[in-house]
């Protein structure tokens, strides 16, 4: 178990020194890939505990992205009051929308997420605070390191956050909700409120990655702030990585990215055509995630994949 | 295709001898990411076209001249897919990973908005035909320029135009997509309208990329207006022109549209519904746009249609301008160095195949809307501040057409 | 009036609407799968159609051709590849459809090029008038073809062998293999025929909008909300559902304005899903 701890301690310290022996690029990919990597984990904490899958997740990155333009752009305050703000309304909004939508139980709920992203962006594109379409322009810093360190630190807070929910009561009850709802509800264990913790946690740490990012990109639109695709992406990459597990999302998607910087780099062209491929082959042989794969493939070596498909085929 | 321009810059080189002076580089690289996958790969490649083929004529003339020597350039041009992000990233990239001595624009405001930040984060001068946005040079940045003309004024020659014509237009619709370059296209050309004393009877802004104008067009129609002025992307415009045809609206004496009708896949899409559609152009392949690289504007199309067979519009040519003007700047500044180039940028002042480049306060060039028409599946021109062509006007009914 | 020849704008437009829609809403009730390729699927029916059209076949000829290939090629990856991990959690089908469409969109864009592409018979743009009202004949003729094939595929569901067999294996897997039927099989052809319907619909999509390879982007959404809204266990419904976002854009915007369609049909329905309990919107 230390060792694990050390093993970690290391790589975040590594990950950390980025901005000091790594390249301009490293840090752009970093600042991008980390920022992910938040999203991932925080659609961990609702997705994978309690297995309520959101497609609209990106509402909070949206609101979180929003809110720091609107406080930068429109009222001059400084950056961390808009990170603030941002997170405040994106809390607010989870915990009055959760009441209503998580009743919904698997692919509606799923559904009505995606609904409430798309009507959000809909609605950003016609308010005059928000810069109507054609959005807001946030002021220019040079500061990428603070970018890349607080993305960081966003990262780490919100791993330790999935951590503490895994050996927490909360988090038993998150996953007693994904195996059985109505028997966790006929123990006493009252849905409604762990769910909506859950929820406003995920949108607590989505909307201050959002608002990062808005300020790291100088340029917000509807379009770009409720991102759909980026919904999927995170979904992707908690899938890929192993969802319900502490390390699984971020492992998912720094791998992920990885790849798709790699292939965007040096096949250019065909690079998202291989980006599916590769999302195929996983689903395929890796359906429980690349942390699932560790234990899986030493016990049972090649047949690991085989078992996978046996148990998932008709 | 990029290493077909290292190869030729190699040859250039290694002709033209190693005669270089010590301190100047053997090969000078722009760099470019640019949307040649994704949503808008359709115009990222216009582009691509004009960037690689203005790349080459300049090559086989020796290159750029500074200091006496002859320096080719090479271009380093990556995709992003149509991803903000990734663009971001990879324009980082060129300047710190590559480093390319100059930046040429994406495609697109959306695009282009971002990545100006890069170039001011490290002062490497980028020059871009793509955007046109307000946004892009309202910020006082000072190593973005942009060769589009500003949205505010592009149905100034229209109304011009229609002032000289019998009969007059008196009621006007006016139809504007709610991104930043139309909503900008909207507020110039209302006050356009009130100081040619139209009236608008309509007014109508959809959300981009909208596909059913089926709701827009039935209110056109309610109104009769004399006019329909339409400020929209091509994908749109489209769908307007197909719609238009199927309700059969008709405005009593034409409708005209800020972008795609100069385009050739416009024509393509549309065949003959393409016909009459009122248009404008910053750019036409005119012989009387002399260029120091290909002769003129008219040898140029040539040149490109001959390459790529398809016809260049603005967007290729203000492209193709976009390189010439970092060239012209480090010619005359004599100098790679960055701030350097960027004030002889801010300083040009000469005639190309696209138009005369000067820029701005802001940085972006102020270049008047030609008014063309498709006649005949062929883009006509008609009015720049006077007549230059005939006009089919007013526009017949659908029902009356071939 | 106005009004009126909105309403019928609507209507027209909901039609196609309802068709796109039909083909995810029915891989959804009965295999459980939500394709997130399905706009692609019919953005190929829209390529195939153009290309034959340009060879000069009139699209309403090559709509079977379309339903066909498009047909085999659904049945091929379901057999060939979904039925490999369609017992596993809907998110993992969720995210192989989405690789799937990452892969068609790319593929199409690498094959047939980013140009906006329209199949323009003359029809597409005729039109006739009732009264006061203009009625575009390639919009009537699109629903005319999408209520037609919502009640085929309601009476191949109802009173077909095949049809009994399809829903006997959305209720219960393990009953209908009790009964002998092949299960593999039978989710293959429905995916099969979801894909048809998508190859029809791309088809007519071709007629009144201009096809690009990313069409796909917007045209899943939409058919999500109206999968949703129309229920998954009836094709006509759905098809009314269509008509209902059809009516309810059209009118959205004579009134609100054009930037609030996406804002009214996405919220009706977030609304529709909170307001009636999801179990009455049982699956098939």
């Amino acid at each position: 178990m230390n060792g694990r701890w050390f093993a970690l301690a290391a790589a975040v310290a590594l990950l950390a020194g980025v901005p000091w022996f790594g390249n301009a690029v490293l840090i752009q990919f970093g600042i991008n890939a980390l920022l992910i990597a938040v999203l991932a984990q925080s659609w961990n904490i609702l997705g994978g505990f309690a297995g309520y899958v959101s497609f609209g997740n990106s509402v909070f990155y949206g609101l979180g992205s929003y809110g720091v333009a609107i406080a930068m752009a429109q009222w001059n305050l400084p950056f961390w009051v808009g990170l603030i703000f941002a997170a405040t309304i994106a809390v607010a909004f989870a915990a009055l929308l959760g009441w209503p939508i998580l009743r919904l139980r698997g692919p509606y709920f799923a559904i009505v997420t995606l609904g409430i992203s798309a009507a959000m962006s809909a609605l950003a594109s016609n308010l005059d605070i928000a810069g109507k379409n054609v959005g807001l322009i946030l002021p220019l810093t040079r500061n990428d390191t603070l970018f890349y360190e607080a993305s960081l630190v966003l990262l780490a807070a919100a791993t330790l956050t999935v951590a503490w929910i895994a050996r927490s009561r909360f988090g038993m009850a998150l996953i007693a909700i994904r195996e059985d709802e109505d028997a966790a509800a006929s123990v006493g264990v009252n849905a409604t409120r762990f769910k909506i913790a859950a929820l406003a946690m995920a949108a607590f740490f989505t909307a201050i990655a959002g608002g990062i990012h808005a300020y790291w990109i100088t340029y917000i639109d509807p379009a770009g702030s409720f991102d759909t695709t980026l919904d999927v992406r995170m979904v992707i990459m908690t899938m890929f990585g192993g969802p319900g597990t502490v390390l699984g999302p971020v492992v998912g998607a720094l791998v992920l990215s990885a790849i798709y910087e790699v292939l965007a780099d040096s096949i250019s062209k065909a690079a998202a055509l291989f980006f599916g491929i590769v999302i195929l082959v996983a689903v395929i042989f890796l359906p429980r995630g690349l942390v699932d794969l560790g234990g899986g493939f030493r016990v049972l070596r090649w047949r690991y994949f085989l078992t996978n498909i046996r148990q998932y085929r008709i | 295709m990029t290493k077909n321009l290292v190869i030729a810059a190699a040859l250039s080189l290694a002709l033209t001898g190693g005669a270089m002076a010590a301190d100047l580089p053997s090969t000078i690289t722009f760099g470019s990411s640019m949307q040649l996958t994704g949503q808008d790969a359709n115009l990222g490649r216009y582009y691509r076209d004009a960037y690689q083929l203005v790349i080459e004529q300049i090559n086989k003339a020796g290159g750029v001249k500074i200091g006496g020597k002859s320096i080719p350039i090479t271009l380093k041009l990556v995709d992003n897919q149509s991803d903000n992000n990734l663009a971001v990233r990879q324009y980082v990239g060129l300047v710190t990973q590559d480093k390319v001595d100059f930046l040429l624009g994406p495609y697109a405001s959306g695009t282009t908005i971002p990545v100006s930040s890069v170039s001011e984060k490290y002062q490497i001068p980028m020059v871009e035909g793509g955007g046109a946005s307000p946004q892009i040079f309202a910020r006082g940045y000072k190593y973005i320029f942009g060769l589009l003309p500003p949205a505010d004024d592009y149905f100034a020659s229209t109304l011009t135009m229609l002032g000289q014509l019998q009969p007059k237009a008196h009621t006007v619709a006016l139809v504007t997509a709610d991104d930043a370059f139309d909503v900008s296209v909207a507020k110039g050309t209302k006050k356009l309208l009130a100081a040619a004393g139209m009236e608008i009877v309509l007014t109508q802004t959809y959300a981009a990329k909208t596909t059913d104008f089926s709701s827009i067009m039935a209110q056109i129609k309610a109104k009769t207006p004399d006019i329909v002025l339409w400020g929209g992307l091509e994908p749109e415009v489209l769908n307007a022109i197909r719609q238009a045809k199927s309700l059969d609206v008709n405005p009593k004496l034409l409708m005209s549209f800020t972008v795609g009708v100069p385009a050739a896949d416009f024509r393509k899409a549309l065949g003959n519904d393409a016909n009459d559609a009122f248009g404008m152009t910053a750019w036409l392949p005119s012989p009387a746009l002399k260029d120091t690289w290909f002769g003129d504007a008219e040898k140029f199309a040539a040149a490109y249609k001959a390459k790529y067979g398809y016809d260049p519009d603005y967007h290729g040519a203000a492209g193709a301008v976009a390189v010439e003007t970092l060239v012209k700047a480090i010619e005359k500044a004599g100098s790679l160095e960055k701030s350097k180039v960027r004030d002889a940028i801010a300083a040009s002042d000469f005639d190309s195949l696209y138009a005369h480049v000067k820029f701005n306060a802001g940085g972006q060039v102020v270049i008047p809307q030609i008014v063309i028409q498709i006649q005949n599946g062929q883009v006509t021109p008609i009015f720049t501040d006077k007549f230059i062509g005939k006009p089919v006007f007013p526009v017949p009914a659908w029902s009356k057409r071939g | 009036m106005l009004l009126v020849q909105i309403l019928v704008n609507g209507v027209l437009l909901g039609g196609l609407y309802g068709l796109m829609a039909l083909g995810m809403a029915l891989v959804w009730g009965v295999l459980n799968i939500v394709n997130l390729a399905h706009g692609a699927f019919i953005m190929l029916g829209g390529y195939l159609v153009f290309f034959l059209f340009t060879a000069g076949l009139d699209p309403l000829v090559s709509l079977p051709i379309a339903m066909a290939v498009l047909f085999l090629f659904g049945y091929v990856i379901q057999r060939s590849l979904l039925n490999l991990i369609v017992r596993s959690a809907l998110l993992n089908t969720l995210l192989f459809t989405f690789g799937l469409d990452v892969v068609l969109t790319y593929l199409a864009q690498l094959l047939f090029s980013a140009d906006f592409r329209t199949i323009n018979p003359s029809y597409a743009g005729a039109n006739f008038s009732v009264g006061a009202v203009t009625v575009p004949v390639g919009r009537l003729i699109a629903f005319a073809i999408a209520v037609a094939l919502a009640l085929l595929l309601y009476l191949l569901l109802e009173r077909t062998r095949l049809g009994r067999a399809i829903r006997a294996t959305a209720q219960n897997l393990d009953a209908a293999r009790l009964y002998g039927v092949n299960p593999a099989q039978i989710y293959a052809i429905t995916f099969g025929i979801g894909a048809a319907l998508a190859g029809a619909a791309g088809t007519l999509y071709g007629i009144v909008a201009q096809i690009t390879p990313y069409i796909g982007v917007t045209l899943t959404p939409k058919s999500f909300v109206i999968a949703i809204i129309g229920g998954l266990d009836n094709p006509l419904r759905i098809v009314a559902g269509g008509i209902v976002i059809g009516v309810a854009e059209a009118v959205t915007s004579l009134y609100l304005g054009p930037t609030y369609t996406d804002v009214v049909s996405f919220g009706l329905l977030v609304l529709i899903l909170v307001l009636r309990p999801a179990q009455s919107l049982k699956i098939a």
